[in-house]
């Protein structure tokens, strides 16, 4: 008797919500009509999370429907980065696809470029640092170098994993001080803090992250910025030399874009491209960004193509001359 | 459905020689190192083959007592074989056809099914399955904004 | 004591209270139901979990599972079907009991061990926690080695009667742990060119397949109708209990620190602890003959024991990230979701939330009492609502919370594999708990192993350089050598028995 009647109410809500839902069906009307999904090749608590999500709560101001933001991660990016470029290019699904797209075809592990992608706008790039613990003996890039070319295989670094993007950092630039990028044996870890942890316990001689990665444990006295593997002097730390004033011809930062499936219809592109513009002047956006440390650099479709093609041929260089090209 | 102890055996040792020669074969070192992706694969690998031949011995050695397969009472209902079947192409459907169909349809489908087959008379499986769907549904996606896709019912949605 | 203060105000929200409240009644819904486990509870909380703050999300596991492990007292006392398998120990006692007509006493004795069990493990586990993580910060790569490859040992040989069974289980978990793009290889395995798989078997699905849908499974294949509950009224639960408690006071004692100690041991839970505290009180009893025949004294022990294990079992997973259990191994994997890396320095960067979570012991523990009476009460609606429309709802449930982790439909096809793996496993007697083990510290074996060979250049002498990394392995090595010990035993007593 009771299982009845329980059954008897559900199934009354159930006709109840129906038509309700029926009600709600309406004509279709311009894009975008209903809510936006943003994917996110990384994990909760991340930089490209948070940024990701920043955006998410912004964009919703400007285009008028809910903005959902959710994590694919997994495979060091390349789960979700696929799953970008495979979702249906309607508009309804977009994401970030970050410094890695321009890696991971060249190391093997897919076939997935930025021409995958249509793209809306480059809105950060975060330079890598040379950062060592307070009580090594380095002062200076240059100082690190060296050691590191007379002592080959004593001295290494981590910050992520094996061929991530602070791995190039730390290898590239020892390439580019004419030393060879092996001479700093490159220890993996799950990411920028763990790896600051075995700098600060002595477990590593550098950690090349960001410099905001390391920007607390610097504060607290623990860790020395060197450099920053940028062409101008960071606004968050302006008294970090770049190394290109060390005497070394060499910049890298991670980045992050705005992007869509290849193939979205112009009518969604009109209306994203100004939107995101917007989202990267808003004043909320620029606070977050600069209290978090991220810096904002924007560049617009056409201008993100370019950025593109050289990062592509920049890491497809380094990747080689680390000898992780497949 | 239990196998005797030989071909539990069998399986495993197999199985755990396959992860070793898949390892050893395609998988490439660490540049510089002695120890790369493969090494644990092939000490897991070893590990199951080695557990393999030891289930194989006892086995044989328990060969009168254990039958090669006893298959559960279940087994011999038609009833439950069916059942089991449907649960389990209940789920390989919905895997299929959600994307399509949408989250609503084929829960309420899918749902629905299982509750007749399992003894619920019809129309109270429709109410429970519509139900739950909805509260499922709703509580997911409204509350906790999990996509779950619409499929078919894109047009209507709420 | 800021800290302490800051932590009383997470909990003692609106927000959080009622999350308290609505996982309790679900605990005690899924524990008083047979066939649904404590685990089984946890796992269908996760993806709900998922998406709170740390805090409510911790508060809803810790109190569903203190509740499922009492409830599941509740069918063993009235049906003789254990509703978790904790509760299995002594659903003998507590169902002769009851037909004596003294189903009170058995579920009043229960109810109270319980709670007071489930107190001093969390006293234990407050007190010891920082103590052990304060030792555990000078921990590199080396210790946690040695750590990961305690606990998976622990996990096979002392958690299972099959030391063989036990290792193929964690072989497998292992084996899953290695499928997709690893951190220090750089290098996909097992993927066979999916995509999808390059982010390897998500911890989340595979959980509910292994502990949710094989219990539906399970229930598919079973022939045999529910049988009758008792239809005698349920007295006074509280009446004659304190003299029973006085007498075994000593028993609730040794009952608690059985389980705690239980509990911490990785891979061994709720369930064993009960059983060895029943053997235990039954082997030291002064009427031992009177056990089976409707006695309290084994409930007093047993009931303790249980509920003191499931607060043992968070001192490894909050110190070190080994789980002590599979609850926690769950536990584990939603503390890394919510990105308080579990491990010593969780006591440095998130204090609050560790006090939160501490506090929310206490506050389940103690509700038990008030929630366990009204469950108790309530006892014979839950038991009559039928399986046959509860069991395709749960399957629903499962199928969304493995498609909620990463919003994928592929979730859901790691949840039926492994719930069919599972299956077949448990059919042969193979434990699954290992297997889950094994999943959660695969990754953390291979990690600090490699890492620690590319720190030492490739010698093996790092990991006995450092004194605690020595003691570690060496302990290590001594518990593999316990199913040896044991086989050369037994030969040589084998003929004397003869």
């Amino acid at each position: 008797m009771k299982f009845k009647s329980v059954a008897k109410t559900l199934g009354v809500a159930a006709a109840a919500v129906g038509m309700v839902a029926v009600s709600y069906g309406t004509a279709l009307a311009k894009y975008p009509e209903r809510p936006i999904q943003i994917i996110i090749p990384w994990g909760a608590g991340g930089g490209t999370d948070a940024t990701g999500r920043m955006i998410g709560t912004i964009l919703k101001k400007y285009v008028g429907v809910p903005v959902n933001v959710v994590n694919r991660t997994g495979g060091q990016g390349v789960v979700g980065h696929s799953a970008i470029a495979n979702a249906k290019p309607d508009g309804y699904t977009l994401g970030v696809a970050t410094v890695e797209i321009a890696m991971m075809h060249w190391v093997g592990l897919t076939k997935l470029t930025s021409d995958g992608y249509t793209p809306i706008g480059l809105y950060n790039v975060d330079p890598a640092g040379v950062q060592v613990s307070a009580d090594s003996p380095w002062n200076s890039a240059q100082e690190m170098i060296d050691a590191m070319k007379a002592n080959p295989g004593k001295f290494m670094g981590s910050g992520t994993s094996q061929g991530g993007i602070w791995h190039l950092a730390l290898a590239g630039m020892l390439q580019a001080a004419g030393v060879d990028s092996g001479a700093a044996p490159w220890v993996p870890s799950k990411g920028a803090a763990p790896g600051l942890k075995e700098l600060v316990a002595g477990g590593v001689s550098v950690v090349t992250c960001s410099p905001t990665e390391a920007g607390p444990l610097a504060n607290a006295g623990k860790v020395k910025i060197l450099a920053a593997m940028s062409d101008e002097r960071m606004g968050a730390f302006p008294d970090v030399p770049t190394l290109k004033e060390q005497g070394i011809d060499w910049a890298l930062g991670a980045w992050r874009s705005f992007v869509g499936p290849k193939g979205m219809p112009q009518e969604a592109i009109d209306v994203l491209v100004p939107a995101f513009a917007k989202v990267v002047k808003d004043p909320d956006f620029v606070k977050f960004m600069n209290k978090r440390g991220f810096q904002i650099v924007y560049r617009d479709p056409a201008g993100l193509k370019k950025w593109y093609k050289q990062a592509d041929k920049d890491m497809g260089g380094v990747l080689k001359a680390v000898g992780l090209v497949k | 459905m239990r196998f005797n102890d030989a071909i539990t055996g069998m399986v495993l040792l197999l199985f755990g020689a396959a992860v070793t020669i898949h390892s050893q074969l395609s998988f490439p070192g660490l540049p510089g190192q002695n120890y790369g992706p493969a090494f644990f694969p092939t000490i897991i690998g070893v590990g199951l083959a080695g557990c393999g031949v030891i289930l194989i011995i006892q086995g044989v050695l328990k060969r009168h007592e254990v039958p090669l397969v006893v298959m559960g009472e279940w087994a011999r209902s038609p009833r439950h074989r069916t059942n089991l079947a449907i649960i389990l192409g209940c789920l390989l459907f919905y895997i299929l056809a959600v994307d399509f169909l949408g989250f609503v349809p084929t829960s309420l489908a899918i749902t629905m099914l299982m509750m007749i087959r399992f003894g619920v008379r019809p129309l109270n499986a429709l109410y429970m399955a519509a139900g739950s769907t909805l509260i499922i549904h709703t509580f997911f996606y409204k509350f906790l904004l999990v996509p779950l896709p619409w499929g078919i019912m894109q047009p209507i949605a709420w | 004591m800021d800290v302490i203060a800051t932590a009383f105000g997470l909990v003692f929200e609106p927000y959080v209270l009622g999350v308290i409240l609505f996982s309790a009644l679900f605990g005690l819904f899924v524990g008083s139901i047979p066939g649904l486990t404590a685990t089984m509870a946890t796992a269908l909380l996760v993806p709900v979990t998922f998406f709170m703050d740390p805090v409510p999300a911790l508060a809803a596991i810790v109190t569903a599972v203190a509740m499922a492990i009492f409830a599941g007292d509740i069918p063993g006392a009235l049906l003789r079907i254990p509703g978790t398998p904790a509760s299995a120990a002594y659903v003998d006692e507590s169902y002769t009991l009851t037909q004596k007509g003294l189903a009170e006493r058995a579920l009043g004795t229960s109810l109270v061990c319980a709670s007071i069990g489930g107190l001093f493990g969390t006293i234990v586990l407050v007190t010891s926690a920082p103590t052990l993580a304060d030792f555990a910060l000078n921990f590199s790569s080396y210790e946690y080695f040695w750590l990961a490859c305690l606990g998976l040992t622990c996990a096979a040989i002392i958690s299972t009667e099959a030391p063989v069974q036990g290792l193929v289980s964690l072989l497998i978990g292992l084996f899953i742990s290695t499928i997709g793009l690893g951190i220090v290889g750089g290098y996909p395995r097992f993927t066979f060119g999916s995509i999808e798989l390059m982010g390897g078997v998500s911890f989340i699905p595979a959980m509910i397949g292994m502990f949710a849908v094989t219990e539906v499974l399970r229930y598919t294949v079973t022939l045999s109708h529910p049988p009758v509950i008792s239809q005698k009224a349920i007295g006074n639960l509280f009446a004659g209990l304190w003299p029973t408690l006085k007498k075994y006071k000593l028993n609730l004692l040794r009952g608690s620190v059985i389980g705690t100690a239980i509990g911490a041991l990785p891979g061994a839970g709720a369930d064993i602890a009960a059983w060895i505290a029943y053997a235990v009180s039954k082997k030291t009893s002064k009427e031992p003959e009177k056990f089976g025949t409707g006695h309290v004294e084994g409930l007093v022990d047993a009931g303790a024991a249980n509920n003191a294990g499931l607060g043992g079992a968070w001192v490894p997973a909050i110190v070190f990230g080994i789980p002590g259990d599979s609850i926690t191994a769950i536990v584990i994997g939603v503390l890394y979701m919510k990105g308080m890396n579990p491990g010593p320095t969780v006591f440095l960067n998130d204090p609050e939330l560790i006090y939160a979570v501490f506090i929310t012991f206490f506050v389940a523990n103690i509700a038990l009492i008030p929630l366990g009476f009204l469950a108790i009460r309530s006892a014979r609606q839950v038991l009559r609502v039928p399986r046959r429309a509860l069991m395709p709802i749960i399957l629903m449930f499962c199928v969304v919370g493995s498609f909620a982790i990463n919003n994928t439909v592929f979730g859901v096809s790691i949840m039926l594999v492994l719930g069919i793996i599972a299956y077949v496993m448990e059919e042969n007697r193979i434990p699954v708990a290992p297997a889950i083990l094994g999943i959660v510290l695969g990754p953390m074996l291979e990690d600090n192993f490699l890492t620690s060979m590319i720190k030492s250049g490739g010698s093996i002498v790092g990991f006995f350089d450092r004194p605690i990394s020595a003691v570690l392995g060496i302990a290590t090595i001594l518990v593999w050598m316990i199913p040896l010990v044991i086989m050369i035993r037994r030969k040589r007593r084998g003929p004397k028995l003869v």
